[in-house]
């Protein structure tokens, strides 16, 4: 038996056991229990690992739940796939290996961090609960399956939100979430459930192999790609953002970041693989390099004037899933027109999918700074910070990188990316350009002022004693930060072996639907 | 894996720039090597100039707060800001408005364009 094939059923198994065994590991201590969180993170990532070599080497991997044989996805002569079906192709793979960096990292911090708190123990289970709902987005090819996976991260997001559950700032954030995610869910719900009316499969390639744009499966495009939009944190339906990042855990915020790029994959697995040329008119690319614009613009604008650190940041998160949107939407404008795809589409769909593992990277860092200054300060308010440069040198090292990475600056690995949505995107129209080069501009601004602000100027009296934070949130702070500058230096690289299979799988659909109609042989 | 990065218009080379920034650091060293070295540390040459006043003991006192940086900006386009804050109220009544609101519009939409 061939191991490497368990690998999709493995990666979700980890962390669920280690939320469900958690309980039991925490009867062992503290020290247990954090080891416990940390080693079941550690091992998530050298899945992904391996998971995104394997694909890498081998192309689709498929595992079908259940089977006789893990590979066989149309067994006995059946013409459709019934059983539910992991399918991970160079996106999938790409997705899982950002993730679970994030869940890593965010793991090794939050151990130090959540160590003033009680309920550790429900905190561990969630987390691991939300890393395994964000893995389970990323792999399936199942379309209910996706479903119950997006809520299995929601309900682990509600109470992680919540977790200082004596602030009621963090109740109502938490709240906020809850009713807009259960509005997307429902409407997710609707559309799968159409969808498998029409068809009687629910499977993603058995669907994307029959679809017809007809007047129902225009309906579920409109449902999808606004409830994942919502979910992935699009203007005008973004507000839910900054309330839920900065009530939540640092640690959780950092983990949050990847698990809205994982809604954001599931409406390009929609809009790329299940619906893909049959899209039909470009209303729905449109769409979403509108979306892409307007959230990139009134992000940024609104993050400017904000002084509470992790408000701001989450502002940012709205200006930054925006690039994104439009890389892609310009990307599936492309897609129907094979000469405009290899002028333009492709670079933008490039820049787009390259921005996702960056910004992953640097604003989950960003967060993580953020709670550095609130563990070391008990403040959020920019107004009542200053002055920390000398007495967190680690963490403003580390800020200042983060910053100067998504502020777009280079040759951070933040201006790579950036670089090519702009030069791509101004072969649709200028303007689009325009709008990304002044929501960098003015990135950098508001990273500039909390800088200042935070870290600069002379020392404050009020924070006479503070010091620098404990070892393991320097650690997970430092996870990410070596990514970063790893995806600095190496840009060719990271675009040869990680961004471009990515990108050629999106835009794949035949080799998509392919590796799951063709009996997965 | 040190190659450039092409965009299909133009390129990206990150030796370069780290050339480049190696050689600006340089001079940038030079430059302040060939300072005055006849500064002395602890004296009143390496006192804060206050216009002219006791510099206050706690920096808080004279630290500018980040609710008033970029205050010209926001004073320039304050009928926008008007605006953009009024959309983000707090209620949640507002935000499934948005939302319900956005999901009609690209509901109809797609069935006519």
């Amino acid at each position: 038996m061939n191991w490497q094939e368990h690998l999709p059923a493995l990666i979700l198994a980890i962390p669920l056991l280690g939320a469900f065994a958690t309980p039991l590991f925490s009867l062992g201590g503290k020290t247990l229990r954090n080891v416990w969180m940390v080693s079941i993170s550690f091992l998530t990532l050298v899945l992904a690992f391996f998971i995104w070599k394997y694909v890498g080497a081998n192309g689709v991997m498929v595992y079908v739940m259940g089977a006789e044989k893990a590979t066989l996805a149309l067994p006995s002569g059946m013409t459709y796939p019934v059983r539910i079906i992991l399918e991970i192709d160079g996106m999938s793979a790409f997705m899982a290996l950002a993730g679970s960096i994030v869940s890593f990292a965010g793991a090794v911090y939050s151990v130090q961090f959540m160590d003033r708190f009680t309920g550790m123990n429900r905190f561990t289970s969630l987390y691991f609960l939300l890393t395994a709902g964000m893995l389970g987005l990323m792999i399936t090819g199942d379309l209910f399956n996706f479903f119950v996976f997006l809520e299995i991260a929601s309900v682990a997001s509600f109470g992680l939100i919540a977790f200082w559950r004596d602030k009621p700032e963090a109740i109502e954030a938490s709240f906020k979430y809850m009713l807009i995610s259960q509005l997307s869910a429902m409407m997710v719900l609707i559309a799968i459930g159409t969808l498998y009316g029409r068809y009687n499969v629910l499977n993603m390639a058995g669907v994307a192999s029959m679809l017809h744009l007809g007047f129902a499966e225009k309906f579920v495009l409109a449902f999808l790609v606004v409830a994942l939009a919502t979910k992935c944190g699009t203007f005008p339906m973004h507000m839910w953002m900054p309330d839920a990042y900065a009530e939540a855990p640092a640690g959780v915020t950092c983990l949050l970041v990847a698990v809205s790029q994982a809604s954001l994959y599931g409406l390009m697995r929609v809009c790329f693989s299940l619906y893909g040329a049959t899209i039909g008119s470009t209303f729905i690319p449109w769409v979403i390099v509108i979306f892409g614009t307007a959230s990139m613009f009134f992000g940024v604008s609104m993050a400017v004037v904000q002084h509470e650190v992790k408000r701001l940041m989450g502002y940012h998160s709205i200006s930054q899933v925006g690039y994104m949107l439009l890389g892609l939407g310009v990307g599936l404008l492309a897609l129907g027109n094979p000469q405009a795809m290899a002028d333009y589409g492709f670079t933008a769909i490039k820049g787009g999918v390259y921005h996702i593992f960056n910004y992953t990277m640097y604003k989950a860092l960003l967060f993580l700074t953020a709670g550095a200054l609130y563990y070391a300060t008990g403040t959020r308010d920019l107004d009542k910070l200053g002055g920390l440069a000398r007495k967190m040198p680690y963490t403003t090292f580390m800020f200042a990188i983060a910053a100067a990475a998504i502020s777009g600056l280079p040759p951070f690995n933040g201006f790579v990316s950036k670089l090519l949505i702009y030069e791509s995107v101004f072969a649709v129209h200028p303007f689009f350009t325009v709008a990304a080069l002044v929501t960098s501009i003015l990135t950098l601004a508001s990273f500039v002022k909390v800088f200042q602000t935070a870290f600069l100027g002379p020392e404050k009296a009020c924070f006479a004693t503070v010091k620098e934070v404990p070892t393991s949130m320097i650690m997970g702070m430092a996870i990410l930060t070596l990514a970063i500058v790893l995806l600095t230096l190496f840009p060719t690289w990271v675009l040869s072996n990680l961004v471009e299979p990515a990108a050629k799988a999106l835009v794949d659909q035949g080799g998509y639907i392919g590796a799951i109609m063709g009996g997965g042989l | 894996m040190w190659n450039k990065v092409f965009t299909g218009f133009g390129y990206w080379d990150v030796i370069s720039w780290l050339i480049f920034f190696f050689i600006a650091s340089f001079f940038a060293l030079w430059l302040r090597s060939i300072g005055r070295r006849d500064y002395k540390e602890g004296t009143e040459q390496d006192e804060i100039y206050w216009s002219g006043n006791p510099v206050p003991e706690d920096g808080a006192e004279i630290s500018v707060p980040a609710s008033s940086s970029y205050w010209g900006f926001r004073k320039a386009l304050e009928p926008y800001y008007k605006v953009l804050v009024a959309m983000h109220s707090g209620h949640i009544r507002d935000y499934v408005g948005y939302y319900v609101v956005t999901a009609a519009l690209i509901a109809a939409l797609i069935l006519v364009v």
